[in-house]
């Protein structure tokens, strides 16, 4: 009992003592209060006003009418794609269980559904310290037709995109994280990634190649599952997942069909062409990735982080292909008519990346941040293939035997020094090497290609400086100037500067401007390469809203932006050099300018206009306009009627016939609640 | 007897003495609500509330001192400079904060990578502290992300208006779709997937192999080897306007590349460039991102 007594009397004692102790700002992780006791003990009471609804939210449908494309209709689906017919444009809305049953909240997004070119769907739903779920799907077609992209038969009147596909791509993922907020947490996750559809592709033959149809249809699923240890002084999550995946396209050509890309001229006397194929990939692969990473608050003036990842995929093959035709095999100027080819692969892919870094504050306004990375990717492959040359009198089996490989070993090392100059200036230095070496090699060395080794050597300098003399005014410029001593590719990072500047100024309470730049010169002087690259960009936006956008208000943006690159290399046919000259001089800018119309029998009306457009100059001269314009009317507090119109123009200074101009109107209802 | 009388008494007194000589620093979120009555509303349906509730963080009752420190004397002085803003903080100092709870959070674990740490971006420049709602914390909606990311990157959303785009202005995705904005392992804090491939693999899975036969650049330096992927005037997001040209930059057919050490420069192979038949390579070298067949990626 004395004991109980001396416990109620002396702990009020210790807990002011302690709250006497309480440090005045949990400036760092370690100066967290262990157990403070709150000036007033009663929780504070949550002010969640107690006539919220349990459903809120909007919901946008309507109807859309498309009038007729002038120009190119494929260039127009390649780009846009948006058709007519009734709409669901988008639902956003949130269910709240006031009691707390089985969810807190759900949130509900939808977008663009009605046979539009993209449709999403968003679900979260949580529930304090029990779940958080996300799932999201998305579906996104993808058509492209580009006859100027690849259509080698062009000159015979023959407007065809030889890569061309009109297919679909749909994305579904799925996340559950258990007691969030607990220091132990458990989380599972599915994401699934499936595309079909049609396209168009080339069968390729020693002397041609036919332009056939294929069909194609692969899924990847990836399932991953952890846990994450959330504790005071450090963090550990530690993951275990993998990934299946198959591809079964098809190339075909139904028998007796005639191929545009038949070749009428005579070869040796005959005309080459293709009357029948059919060609299956079988593909299944495979993969498991595990992922540690880890987080400390080592002291007060040092964090630690630092993670492993690791993923091993494999890929089995077995691809099988018919063909018919009279067909050339051109080492032996040879003729056939049927070709049977079989070919069982494999492949595997290990790849290990780890990571370490910790950020050292050893003064009040000075921060070390060290940082280490090495990422080690190595891949091998092998083929075994059978093909079977038939026709009149001729009969040759031909095996194969190849091994593939490529290798590469990337290490990179950074050390970045924060100074706090003042309050409202923080300057930046730093160091950053990367090193590594690459392989590529294909076994046995038959053909044009062999074994390559390349080496990435490159110093970097930094810097950087941040200015915020006042809430008004920021601005941040950093650059980085790289020297190498190898590269893996004529067009990789050389010797180069890189240089970024940023500033926003709050000009009133009503008009902000922003602006900035980025500049790229990249230099390869070895000899045989010569490469110079030259690319800036120039950014200046607006944000004027007077009167908090009572009346009206802008928004703004216009770029600028320069691209030059310049690279020799000799052209196959004769070894003649030849420079690969490429320049993209572009403006673009958008704006979107809303306004409060006068009210007329107490309807409120807004209008909003603007859009965008972009022009270029240079290697591909384009433009692109995209105009639209709104106009909003509440009919009540809960249903507004809204009219849109749009305008797509694209145009081609060198490819005129793939322009194409269009009008989109849409109309419709929104419902509030 | 008498001893232990004493004792309890003067352990009373001392305790009471105490209670008056040191008034705790807080004030409590009551308090605060009492002034900012519609941050605390707000606050209260926002996921931060929590600090609020939960006894282990510390906080309990008090989850705005959690940030803005003891508000005790700014309860009683109304002057502004008695309690802190972290708006008015350097960028670290306000992400200390912040960090004082979340960087032991698998989000952070590339930050020390991360260009908006390097470039002094606060948390609170993304993230809203009070609000409540769907969009609550931060931006979920792509268009509400996009918009608040191009909010700075005025330059990058230029370029997603030229014709070849990914999907972004549409709003069916969104900027942290292909970028972490807390760092990462690898550059430009692009995504990973399945631990640590590009993160471009999660929506193109079908260019993801391992293939048979590698094209190393996709491997060494990654699809923005070849493609621009926030927008170019140039058909599939290409670097270059015709395909002739992407590939001889880099396949010269040079020999006096091989002394360079550079990798991917193979003999002529003797196509003549001026047939339309050899303007764009990729017609026959179609597995242009590595095949699981052919050697020269023809099929």
């Amino acid at each position: 009992m004395r004991g109980l007594l001396i416990v109620v009397f002396v702990a009020p004692i210790l807990a002011q003592e302690q709250a006497a102790q309480q440090p005045a700002a949990p400036a760092t992780a370690d100066s967290k209060p262990s157990a403070p006791a709150p000036a007033d003990s009663k929780p504070a009471e949550s002010p969640v006003p107690s006539n919220d609804s349990w459903l809120t939210g909007s919901i946008d449908f309507g109807y859309r009418w498309r009038t007729g494309v002038a120009g190119s209709f494929d260039a127009y689906r390649s780009i846009v794609n948006l058709g007519s017919g009734p709409k669901l444009l988008g639902a956003e809305f949130t269910l709240t269980d006031p009691k707390h049953r089985a969810f807190d909240q759900i949130h509900v997004r939808a977008y663009d559904w009605g046979d539009d070119p993209y449709s999403s769907f968003h679900l979260d739903a949580r529930k304090t310290k029990l779940y958080e779920f996300n799932s999201d799907y998305r579906d996104i077609a993808y058509f492209n037709f580009w006859p100027s992209y690849a259509d080698p038969l062009l000159a015979r009147g023959i407007v065809l995109d030889e890569q061309s596909f009109d297919t679909r791509r749909r994305f579904a993922n799925f996340t559950l994280d258990l007691l969030p907020g607990n220091w132990f947490i458990p989380y599972l996750s599915y994401d699934r990634d499936s595309g079909s559809g049609n396209g168009a592709t080339t069968f390729v033959s020693e002397g041609n190649e036919y332009p056939v149809p294929n069909q194609l249809h692969d899924q990847t699923n990836l399932y991953r599952g952890g846990v994450r240890f959330e504790l005071r002084r450090f963090h550990v999550t530690l993951e275990q997942g993998g990934t299946t995946f198959k591809d079964d396209e098809s190339v075909y050509q139904s028998p007796g069909s005639t191929n545009f890309g038949n070749v009428a001229t005579r070869v040796f006397g005959q005309t080459l062409d293709l009357s029948s194929l059919l060609a299956n990939y079988g593909i299944r692969g495979t993969s498991v990735f595990s992922r540690g990473l880890i987080t400390a608050s080592a002291a007060s003036w040092l964090d630690l982080y630092g993670q492993f990842l690791y993923s091993q995929g494999d890929s089995d093959v077995h691809y099988q292909q018919a063909a018919t035709g009279n067909l050339y095999l051109q080492s032996q100027i040879l003729f056939y008519s049927s070709q049977q080819y079989l070919l069982s692969a494999a492949a595997k892919l290990p790849h290990t990346t780890a990571s370490f870094g910790a950020e050292i504050r050893p003064l009040h306004r000075i921060r070390i941040v060290e940082s280490w990375l090495t990422d080690r990717l190595h891949s091998a492959g092998s083929a075994a293939s059978n093909q079977l040359l038939s026709g009149v009198g001729v009969s040759l089996p031909m095996t194969a035997l190849l091994a593939s490989s490529i290798a590469t070993n990337y290490n990179q090392q950074e050390i970045d020094v924060f100074f706090d100059a003042t309050s409202k200036l923080t300057l930046r230095g730093g160091y950053r090497y990367v090193w590594g070496d690459a392989s590529d090699a294909i076994l046995p060395p038959a053909g044009l290609a062999g074994a390559e080794q390349g080496k990435l050597r490159r110093n970097v300098g930094l810097g950087a400086v941040t200015f915020r003399p006042s809430h008004k005014l920021s601005i941040t410029g950093d650059a980085e100037v790289g020297s190498s001593g190898g590269a893996y590719f004529r067009t990789s990072l050389y010797d180069y500067q890189k240089v970024r500047g940023q500033a926003r100024y709050a000009a009133t309470a009503s008009l902000s401007l922003s602006a900035d730049f980025t500049v790229l010169n990249n230099h390869n002087p070895l000899p045989g390469v010569g490469y110079d690259y030259l690319a800036h960009q120039e950014s200046l936006s607006v944000l004027w809203s007077p009167a908090g956008g009572k009346r009206w208000d802008f928004e703004g943006s216009y770029s600028r932006s320069d691209l030059r690159s310049d690279i020799g290399y000799f052209s196959p046919q004769d070894l003649a050099m030849q420079t690969s000259r490429y320049r993209d001089n572009s403006h673009s800018a958008t704006a979107l300018f809303n306004l409060n119309l006068p009210r007329v029998s107490r309807v409120s009306p807004k209008l909003t206009a603007g859009g965008s457009f972009f022009i270029s100059s240079g290697s591909r001269p384009s433009s692109y306009y995209q105009p639209i314009a709104k106009l909003w009317l509440p009919l009540s507090k809960s249903l507004n009627w809204f009219t849109e119109w749009q305008y797509y123009g694209y145009g081609e200074a060198f490819y005129l016939y793939e322009g194409f101009r269009t009008h989109l109107v849409t109309t419709g209802l929104r419902l509030t609640r | 007897m008498r001893n232990i009388e004493s004792i309890w008494l003067l352990l009373l007194i001392s305790s009471a003495a105490a209670g008056q000589t040191t008034p705790s620093p807080y004030a409590g979120s009551e308090a605060c609500g009492t002034c900012h009555e519609d941050i605390s509303n707000a606050f209260a349906k926002s996921p931060h509330h929590l600090v609020d509730l939960d006894k282990k963080r510390g906080w309990q009752g008090r989850a705005c001192e959690a940030c803005h420190g003891p508000a005790q004397k700014h309860t009683e002085s109304l002057s502004p400079d008695d309690i802190r803003n972290p708006a008015k903080l350097t960028a670290a100092a306000a992400d200390q904060i912040c960090l004082s709870c979340h960087l032991n959070q698998p989000t952070h674990i590339g930050r020390l990578q991360s260009g908006h740490a390097k470039d002094q971006v606060s948390c609170t420049a993304c993230h809203k502290v009070h609000a409540n709602g769907p969009a609550g914390i931060v931006a979920r909606k792509a268009s509400a992300i996009n918009e608040l990311c191009r909010s700075c990157h005025v330059n990058v959303w230029a370029q997603f208006q030229k014709p070849f785009h990914h999907r972004l202005p549409e709003g069916v995705m969104s900027c942290v779709d292909c970028h972490n904005p807390h760092g990462g392992i690898r550059a430009a804090m692009l995504q990973i997937f399945a631990a640590d491939e590009p993160g471009c693999f999660q929506c193109h899975g079908d260019k993801r192999g391992p293939f048979t036969f590698e094209h190393a650049p996709v491997r060494f330096e990654g699809c923005g080897t070849c493609h621009e992927p926030h927008g170019s005037a140039n058909p599939r997001m290409l670097v270059r306007q015709e395909v002739r040209l992407l590939c001889l930059e880099c396949h010269a057919s040079l020999p006096t590349v091989r002394v360079s050490g550079v990798l991917g420069v193979v003999p002529p192979a003797f196509h003549d460039l001026r047939s339309p038949r050899f303007q764009n390579c990729t017609v026959c070298h179609q597995k242009i991102h590595g095949s699981y067949v052919d050697r020269d990626l023809l099929r």
